[in-house]
């Protein structure tokens, strides 16, 4: 379903991605984990369209995401780390939004819209303008506007930045709801805890590559702490990689 | 690589509530097609206007109120001045060809100058809505097509850019039609011609932005400052070309014909500036068909240029976000310690307490350390600098004294407002920010008043010194009096002491703590008091010191009024309302100072975060 080949993406000279090659499945749920100023961030924006790679191919559903940027976009609902939403505009009113520029009619998306509301619990507030809303509101109605569409690709910047804990859980079960349902979800955290709790697959980014490719238990043996926790093995991970200071 | 297996199940137990199967494959729905698209983004523009519209009706009607009436104000004293101006033309140059040379040099001045601001204004929008707002970056994730969201930020960009030149140019042209009793088709062709004018510059400025992102990002911010560079520097020349003439022969015919002579550079035939002039001016003449040609050139060459910067958009607008946002944040190092500057101006502010100064001297580095905030303060300042520098070029000097204290005051009022709109602009936001930050500044232990108070100081210190080197060298420039210099001074830190108190009290007595934007804090309702509250001040202290002592330096200019002054004790009586006005403008100085800090310092002391 994702596809990176050799891609490489560098700022002002420095190297954010490093030849990066993975593939995520279909039905996989994958978190990229790394420490501030890893590249995941970049990664994710290459991932759906905002930024370029200077080299190397990606793709998702096999459509090349540069060259054939429509369709790639039609295919993914992405949540980045700072939502958006139009302050003047209701929550409702932004889905409508969303939906029609999905390519949606009138009343799939009002199906949709009342699916989501009812699913992310989002009736008490949908009809207020958004500039009222809470942090975890917002989050609530961008996750509404990701999936409103049915992507095969849900990709994710830190999906539990200030979520109430029963936001959280609530994340946690549709993350692993669509990836049961055949959905590919690739997201990017720093909570290790979630991680391990909900992903397929890690992999471990630092200073622009990736170091660590798999399961958490194929980590433990990589590193031969079998009880060791994920938070553990990340941190001698990237220190080890970091080298001496 | 593309064989695709399925992942983890779902844990047992769990209650599946995405459809199962089926669906990672693309949906089935096709994209939208353009004109819905249109459509989808017109409505969603208009939405958030009528939400914008509802709330400033329920909630800002003041602000509304203020805005509506000052507009108009502007817009009817722009209409009589220039019904005037072009009644004079008409009177006092018979001759009609000389007459229309005369109306089209001021035309393709005019519109010439807008365009190039246009072309600036234009650009500097789009740069931010395109590449800095969240909201392209929303946009830009979605399927939408690159153009659309383009084309979406261009109509908002002309439409913010050029609200501006109707204001200005609208009561030029309708005082013209009138003057010159233009026939009817005139004021329906004004509308078509004002919309396509101004979409020309408007493509100009987004084609030019869309080359500088695309091809040198890194390089933007300079190329920016070298072209308002260039363009201020341009408009200096040619202002001082204009003006510099030989005193003495005003309006004279060899005047009239050395300036058409000098403002012909505005007549260039492929200027849209001379198309509108000539089809608008042609349509005065009565040859709507000349007039209908013109606006048809007009018409097709904005869409000629919208289409152009759609095509560029199409090509480089994706490439040039994504190589903008490629760009690192460049970490600028300072060096340790304290700069030798802040140490010294905290050695002079001795006699203040130290947590006062501290605060203040914070405060001003975060000024200084960004230049959006002072960017535009120098520009003005600037300008107005430019303007005192060249006073004399303007033949002020060749009239009697009264005008030249009246110009004098004039330019100590201009000088307050633009200090007006520093204090509203920046110090009024200040403590609804520093509101917002009161997690490190509110667990230190200085008082709340300390913070007011540093407020208060920084406001006074960042007005008096602009303020009085700037009336300094325009009483300078006009050669007034020793007597005129010292009440310009004096006159100014009474300003500058009550626009402080004003912005630092009403900003602590009516905060904002939930907006992050200065800009927007200072556009809110208690930015508008603020602006208002100054302006009112200025002008009342202003007129309180500047009437009497006209009268005062008019009755020992004029031989006439020497007469009147020795027969009834004259002097004695000027003496005392000079006087009295100074006493009353310190009167209100201290009034406007004590009042407002006195509520603010009441209300920052039980202000909840």
């Amino acid at each position: 379903m994702i596809q990176f080949a050799d891609v490489a993406r560098s700022y002002d000279g420095k190297v954010a991605v490093d030849g990066l090659t993975l593939e995520v499945r279909r039905g996989e749920l994958f978190a990229l984990l790394g420490p501030n100023g890893a590249g995941k961030t970049t990664t994710l924006k290459m991932l759906v369209g905002l930024l370029r790679p200077d080299c190397g191919e990606l793709r998702i559903c096999g459509r090349e995401v540069v060259d054939d940027r429509r369709h790639a976009a039609r295919s993914i609902g992405y949540v980045p780390d700072e939502p958006f939403l139009y302050e003047k505009l209701t929550g409702r009113e932004f889905l409508a939004f969303v939906a029609e520029m999905r390519g949606l009619d009138r009343s799939a998306a009002r199906r949709r819209i009342d699916r989501e509301t009812a699913r992310f619990r989002l009736a008490p507030f949908l009809d207020d303008l958004t500039e009222t809303y809470s942090h975890g509101m917002k989050q609530r109605v961008v996750f509404a506007s990701a999936v409103l569409h049915d992507p095969p690709v849900l990709v994710i910047d830190e999906p539990m930045v200030g979520l109430d804990p029963w936001s959280v859980r609530m994340v946690k079960d549709l993350l692993r709801e669509a990836a049961a349902a055949g959905r590919t979800v690739f997201m990017s955290t720093h909570t290790l805890s979630v991680a391990e709790e909900i992903a397929d697959r890690i992999g471990i980014f630092h200073r622009g590559r990736l170091h660590f490719l798999g399961t958490v238990d194929e980590l433990r043996q990589v590193r031969r702490s079998h009880d060791a926790s994920l938070e553990a093995l990340f941190l001698e991970l990237t220190e080890e990689e970091a080298g001496p200071v | 690589m593309n064989a695709e297996t399925d992942a983890r199940a779902l844990p047992a137990g769990r209650i599946r509530k995405f459809p199962a199967g089926g669906l990672w494959a693309p949906a089935p729905h096709d994209f939208l097609p353009p004109e819905r698209e249109a459509r989808a983004f017109w409505r969603l523009r208009a939405r958030a206007a009528a939400t914008v519209l509802r709330q400033m009706l329920l909630h800002c009607r003041f602000r509304l109120i203020l805005v509506v009436v000052l507009s108009a104000m502007l817009w009817g004293a722009l209409f009589w001045l220039a019904l005037d101006g072009f009644q004079f033309i008409r009177a006092g140059i018979g001759h009609a060809p000389t007459h229309d040379q005369v109306i089209r040099a001021v035309f393709g001045t005019f519109f010439g100058a807008l365009m190039v601001m246009l072309v600036f204004s234009s650009g500097i929008i789009l740069y931010g809505s395109l590449f800095q707002s969240r909201e392209t970056a929303f946009l830009l994730s979605q399927p939408a097509r690159t153009q659309r969201v383009f084309l979406h930020k261009f109509q908002e960009a002309v439409l913010l850019s050029s609200w501006g030149f109707v204001l200005l140019g609208s009561p030029i042209l309708l005082a013209y039609g009138i003057v010159a009793e233009a026939p009817w088709y005139y004021f329906v062709l004004l509308l078509p011609f004002l919309v396509a004018f101004i979409y020309v510059p408007a493509a100009g400025g987004a084609l030019v932005c869309l080359a500088i992102v695309y091809w040198i990002p890194a390089a933007r911010l300079k190329v920016l400052l070298l072209g308002v560079a260039a363009l201020l520097g341009l408009a200096a020349w040619t202002a001082w070309q204009v003006v510099a003439g030989p005193e003495g022969d005003l309006l004279t015919p060899a005047w009239f014909q050395e300036m058409l002579c000098r403002l012909s550079f505005a007549e260039g035939r492929l200027l849209p500036s001379w198309w509108l002039s000539s089809g608008l001016l042609e349509a005065t003449d009565g040859d709507w068909s000349q007039s209908v040609l013109f606006l048809a050139l007009m018409t097709s060459n904005a869409l000629m240029g919208r289409h152009l910067a759609l095509t560029a958009a199409g090509h480089l607008y994706r490439p040039a976000y994504s190589a903008l946002h490629g760009q690192g944040q460049r970490r600028r190092r300072r060096k340790p310690g304290m700069p030798r500057f802040d140490a010294l101006l905290l050695a002079l502010l001795a006699p203040i307490p130290l947590p006062m100064r501290l605060l203040a001297l914070k405060d001003l580095r975060v000024f200084r350390r960004d230049p959006v905030q002072w960017s535009q303060f120098l520009i003005f300042f600037g300008l107005l600098v430019l303007y005192f520098v060249n006073i004399r070029r303007l033949s002020y000097d060749m009239y009697y004294v009264g005008w030249v204290n009246m110009v004098s005051f004039l330019n100590l009022a201009v000088v307050g407002l633009l200090m007006s709109t520093f204090t509203t602009r920046f110090i009024y936001p200040m403590l609804s920010l520093e509101a917002r930050r009161y997690w490190a500044l509110g667990l230190m232990p200085i008082s709340r008043d300390a913070v007011l108070w540093s407020k208060f100081f920084f406001a006074l210190g960042g007005t008096t010194i602009p303020c009085c080197a700037l009336v300094l060298l325009s009483d300078t420039m006009l050669g007034v009096t020793l007597l005129v210099i010292l009440c310009h001074q004096l006159t100014c830190l009474i300003l500058c002491v009550g626009l402080a108190g004003i912005a630092v009290g009403l900003g602590a007595r009516l905060p904002n703590l939930r907006e992050h934007s200065p800009s927007r804090i200072a556009a809110g309702f208690g930015g508008t008091l603020t602006l208002v509250a100054s302006t009112l001040y200025i002008l009342l202290v202003v007129l309180l010191t500047a009437v009497p002592m006209h009268f005062y330096l008019a009755t020992h200019a004029s031989r006439v009024m020497e007469t009147l002054r020795g027969s009834v004790g004259f002097d004695i009586w000027l003496l005392w309302w000079l006087g009295a006005g100074t006493l009353g403008s310190l009167a209100l100085g201290a009034a406007a100072t004590a009042i407002p800090l006195a509520i603010g310092i009441r209300a920052f002391r039980r202000l909840e975060f």
